[in-house]
């Protein structure tokens, strides 16, 4: 097996003008040194293929792969890697998003309209990624003229990262045959197969993922990454090639997440009732689009803002832009913890303009089941108030220390449960049943999910169930991890397989594969009440409690569905107070794990969780998602508390102790 | 140099400079169960026990073991297998990246002593790092296996 | 080249040793460990302290002093009963270092010769008055601390020089230090601002106070404080304390605060610092 070492952009925007490999190739140990030159533009991506395997003549950020060392040890593949010299011309960067989309701006891309599957066109602003409108713009102008209370007010996201423990991973071969063969720390293996199959041009017959399990993933690892490189360096070097990036390569040149800032206007009647809704977003796609797998290379979470409520008029306006940093993905509900955190600091502010507490706006102006939300959705239940009422009965204030001010905030989210495509084969095995699924075991229990639900359904022990994720080669499809689908897509898989295998007499081997579709609309709902101790003098914020009131239905595995909301609310509570890759100059300085920050054991709040059992779920065993739920509510609860006890608004994230003194401070000046 | 040391119980001995990391020596013999997170000794997912004590394994030079002993978690798990049940029966673990890590913390802690509370072994834990769980099962975990 | 590896069992043989071109001093190897992986430094030979005789002892000297062998670890330093009793501040100081992991390997010697103008454990040292003893072919001298730290990770070791022993006087009866790390974001992390204060107060009376602070200046800094003397360590007092301290640094701006924020946290710990040692 060969080792990989990549060679990478120091400017964020430049021409090639050389790359002086010698001194690498005759280093001890390697094997070959490639460039964009050698391999050839062959795009990748999840929608827009715009992704170069290796830059070819323009390098469009900082850390962009530029050349690529085999050796026969990672060691003697850095070292040549660090002899390698890139001669750059350097252009003028563009580096945020409002510049970007200023006419006259640097061009990320000559012509990103060309990609396949871009989603804009010549005539918009040409470092535009992606423009998503929805609502009734004039209607919501309208009632904002007439309503009693406006709010009118911007928050801004710093750029994060997934903060997975383990770093992107990739192996390639490729056989006597032709056939590749990856292993890849990726949660959706059918989905990479099609991606590698349209980058390098093989039928997907003629690709093999294999089994691996993931350490984390919460959306960074979705995309082909490394693989599409690694498969080009094992075939023209005839062995097998090993990638795996080092964790400072990750936080700054994998695909960590979208920076921006939202501004929203909310009003409402005399009585707190909404009346209308609008939220413009401008959000940091960085140098490509190709890490962002939706249709609408959007961040939906953006588009879906204040769907918890009943506001008669409502209007979105998200725009993501190229600039000339480390290109951005999805990470956990993408979009939804910055939309949430946006409206519910709005809302909370409209209550204060209209004399009521954060409980009671949101008591008057929580959807009903039957009312259709803002974007004209309608649910089979929406049981955001009983989830509201669960998590104020369950409050109980905490103590603070002397000198230390105790606040409360509260925040709601909900999002809707739709299970993916997949299959699952079962087969009799000499004790029980052998199940084998698609997708990997990223952390979350999916697998633990079908041994429950199988042994549920056959009326056997979980023991004697076996789950093994086999490779793409054997099964037919699989949506893969994420967008919350797995349990109700794999209860589905389970339900229909059970039944199939009990009909065929329990001792032959059932495939069955799930379609999405053809399942009731179900929205979950989260309310999460954060405590707080504010030390005035300081600004220091101390996270006490988080208590997470989550609209559950069947819970096939109580305890990972605990942990689920548990490690969601720490994921919330780092994105709140801790985490910032701080994006300057076009580069991430926070560049290892000693500087972009995520919760420690002795950092994160205590955990309280209140099931609020009853609801409708999806599918035979009847489940509601909750992967991505517990995680975005949370700054905004804490902002939040923040408010209630300091009496200033922390409008950025992540609240830094600086940021509440200087607001404190402000609000003494005046 | 040579490098000699107990590594899991049994004589290890190589040659190789001092100066390679402690972590990279111990995966080169074929115990992957420790892992490179962070590579800056800050994550905790490469924790293993030199003479008893938690190191970084990442940012440790393997010079600095001669003669010592170095448990891996493979080690560890055989050695004290109910550590290992103890993180299965509490649910001490999701994706399982940062579990070796964990485990070798709860041996080295357990060594130390009875159960010095909540709040000492979460200090205890601090260095190691979890972004799946949120950390209460794994702290049910470690404290399941402390005498009291 | 990877470098030699040396291990010497005597201190001669340790300065024998540094004697070679481009060698270096190891003490736990954490930041060696670091910096070498991360090609920031090139030895061609790394000198490990950890086997030299006696160099990892902590013991009282004739006169109180408390002496600490440059090779004892942050660890053994927290939990010495030698260290809590005679200076029990630096004994605090050296149990919120980094964590478990760095503290069983960081040696104090890597500690103070790796100088980081954030550190915890030089503020401490600084208000305490002590000195370290550094040997090198020429024989052996005695630095005191307010001259040891240069600047960023640069202090007055000399090439062949390595630094092996910390002297820290005995304190006056009366006197009390506390040092407070201040660290809003993740409690395991350097602080925004560290500053230990130490203050000796009979009857009431200051007799003598002074601030060592981490993190707001190029280098660890000492402030005495001769305002406090003579009155009592109230809030007046406390005022002038953080006022004088917030005047003397010289932060920079950087991902734990701006200077203003960082000049206005000095003078906040600074006073609950000293406030937390009265009697």
């Amino acid at each position: 097996m060969h080792h990989v070492a990549v060679v990478r952009s120091q400017v964020p925007h430049g021409r090639i003008v050389a790359i002086d490999c010698r001194e690498a190739l005759a280093a001890a140990g390697v094997a070959g040194v490639f460039t964009g030159r050698d391999i050839g533009l062959r795009p990748y991506g999840r929608r827009v293929r715009d992704v170069p395997i290796l830059a070819v003549d323009e390098v469009r950020f900082v850390g962009e792969r530029v050349a690529a060392v085999v050796a026969d040890s990672r060691s003697a593949a850095e070292k040549a890697a660090a002899t390698v010299i890139v001669d750059v011309e350097e252009l003028p960067p563009v580096l945020d998003a409002e510049q970007a989309l200023t006419p006259g701006s640097p061009r990320v891309h000559e012509t990103p309209w060309a990609y396949p599957g871009a989603v804009v066109s010549e005539a918009d602003p040409h470092n535009l990624q992606s423009r998503v409108l929805h609502g009734r713009p004039d209607e919501v102008e309208r009632r904002l003229a007439g309503s009693r209370h406006i709010v009118d007010r911007v928050y801004r996201f710093a750029s994060g990262h997934q903060g997975y423990i383990e770093p992107q991973t990739c192996v390639a071969s490729v056989d006597a045959e032709g056939t590749v063969h990856v292993w890849m720390a990726n949660k959706s293996p059918y989905r990479l197969r099609a991606q590698l199959a349209a980058c390098l041009d093989v039928p997907p017959d003629r690709i093999e993922i294999h089994p691996v399990a993931v350490g984390g993933d919460f959306g960074g690892k979705g995309s082909p990454m490394d693989a599409p490189l690694c498969a080009e360096l094992a075939r023209r070097t005839g062995r097998p090639v090993k990638l795996v990036q080092r964790y400072d390569e990750d936080l700054t040149s994998a695909n960590p997440r979208h920076s921006g800032r939202i501004r929203v206007r909310i009003g409402c009647d005399s009585d707190g009732r909404l009346t209308a809704l609008t939220a413009d977003a401008l959000f940091d796609g960085g140098a490509y689009a190709g890490f962002k797998p939706i249709a609408t290379v959007s961040l939906h979470g953006l588009v879906d803002i204040g769907s918890s409520y009943r506001i008669p008029a409502a209007a979105v306006d998200v725009r993501i832009a190229y600039t000339n940093t480390v290109p951005r993905g999805h990470m956990r509900a993408p979009g939804a913890p910055e939309a949430v955190f946006a409206f519910e600091a709005a809302f909370d502010e409209l209550a204060s303009e209209a004399g009521l507490d954060p409980a009671e706006i949101r008591r008057r102006n929580l959807l009903r089941t039957g009312e259709a939300n803002p974007w004209g959705e309608t649910w089979v239940e929406s049981r955001g108030l009983e989830t509201l009422e669960a998590a104020l009965a369950a409050y109980r204030p905490l103590d603070v220390d002397r000198g230390w001010r105790h606040g409360r905030g509260i925040a709601v989210y909900d999002r809707p449960t739709s299970p993916g495509k997949t299959s699952l084969r079962l087969l009799p095995s000499a004790e029980g049943v052998v199940a084998e699924v698609p997708m990997p075991e990223t952390g979350t229990g999916a697998h633990t999910v079908v041994r429950e639900g199988l042994a549920r359904e056959l009326g056997i022990e979980p023991g004697l169930v076996e789950v093994r994720q086999v490779s793409t080669a054997a099964l037919p499809h699989d949506d893969g991890v994420g967008g919350s689908r797995v349990t109700a897509a794999l209860s589905k898989a389970v339900a229909e397989a059970a039944s199939a295998y009990i009909d065929r007499g329990s001792d032959e081997a059932v495939t069955v594969v799930v379609e999405p579709g053809g399942n009731p609309p179900v929205t979950a709902f989260c309310v999460q009440i954060a405590q707080v101790a504010v030390d005035p003098r300081s600004g220091q914020v101390r996270v006490l409690e988080i208590l997470s009131a989550v609209d559950v239905a069947q819970v096939v595995n109580p305890h990972a569905h605990r942990l689920q909301i548990e490690g969601g609310a720490a994921m919330g509570y780092g994105l709140a107070c801790l985490e910032d890759l701080v994006m300057r100059d076009g580069r991430v300085w926070a560049a290892n794990l000693g500087e972009f920050r995520i919760p420690s054991t002795v950092d994160v709040p205590a955990w309280r969780t209140v099931l609020v059992e009853g609801g409708r779920g999806v599918g035979a065993l009847g489940v509601k998602s909750v992967g991505e739920l517990s995680n975005v509510p949370t700054a905004a609860a804490i902002a939040g508390a923040v408010a209630d006890a300091a009496g200033v608004r922390a409008r950025d994230l992540p609240i830094t102790a600086e940021k509440v003194y200087a607001l404190l401070r402000s609000e003494e000046v005046s | 140099m040579r490098l000699a040391f107990l590594l899991n119980g049994e004589q290890f001995e190589t040659e190789a400079p001092g100066s390679v990391l402690l972590l990279d020596l111990i995966r080169g013999c074929g115990l992957w169960g420790t892992r490179e997170g962070c590579g800056v000794g800050v994550c905790g997912a490469c924790t293993v026990l030199v003479d008893g004590d938690p190191v970084s394994s990442c940012i440790y030079l393997a010079g600095c073991a001669l003669g010592t002993e170095v448990w891996t978690v493979e080690g560890v798990a055989r050695r004290e297998p109910d550590l290992v049940e103890a993180f299965i029966e509490h649910e001490g673990l999701q994706c399982g990246a940062c579990t070796p890590g964990q485990l070798v913390m709860a041996a080295a802690l357990r060594a130390r002593g009875k159960d010095p509370g909540e709040a000492a072994t979460r200090e205890f834990l601090a260095g190691n790092l979890c972004r799946c769980t949120g950390y209460r099962s794994i702290v049910e975990s470690v404290r399941a296996t402390l005498g009291s | 080249m990877d470098p030699d590896f040396a291990v010497p069992s005597s201190l001669d043989e340790a300065v024998r040793y540094l004697e070679h071109d481009g060698a270096v001093a190891v003490g736990g190897g954490t930041q060696v460990g670091l910096l070498l992986r991360q090609g920031l430094i090139e030895p061609s030979r790394l000198v490990w302290l950890g086997r030299v005789a006696g160099l990892r002892e902590i013991q009282r000297d004739g006169d109180g002093s408390l002496l600490i062998g440059s090779a004892a670890t942050l660890a053994e330093i927290a939990v010495s009963p030698l260290v809590r009793s005679a200076q029990p501040m630096v004994a605090r100081a050296a149990a919120l270092i980094g964590n478990p992991r760095v503290r069983v390997v960081g040696t104090i010697g890597g500690h103070l010769a790796h100088a980081d103008p954030r550190q915890d454990l030089p503020p401490c040292l600084l208000v305490l008055a002590a000195e370290v003893r550094l040997l090198g072919r020429k024989g052996t001298r005695d630095v005191p601390l307010r001259a040891f730290f240069r600047g960023p990770f640069e202090t007055a070791i000399q090439e062949g020089e390595v630094l092996i022993r910390v002297r820290i006087p005995a304190s006056p009866e009366h006197t009390r230090g506390c040092y407070k790390r201040f660290t809003p974001g993740t409690s395991n992390d350097y602080p925004t601002v560290g500053v230990a204060a130490v203050a000796e107060i009979e009857d009431g009376t200051t007799r003598r106070a002074a601030v060592g602070l981490g993190g707001v200046a190029p280098r660890p800094l000492l402030v005495d404080l001769p305002q406090l003397a003579g009155r009592p360590l109230d809030a007046t007092a406390l005022n002038a304390a953080g006022q004088a301290a917030a005047t003397a640094c010289d932060p920079a701006s950087d991902q734990r605060g701006s200077a203003g924020y960082k000049r206005a946290m000095v003078r906040l710990w600074t006073e609950r610092a000293l406030g937390a040692c009265r009697p």
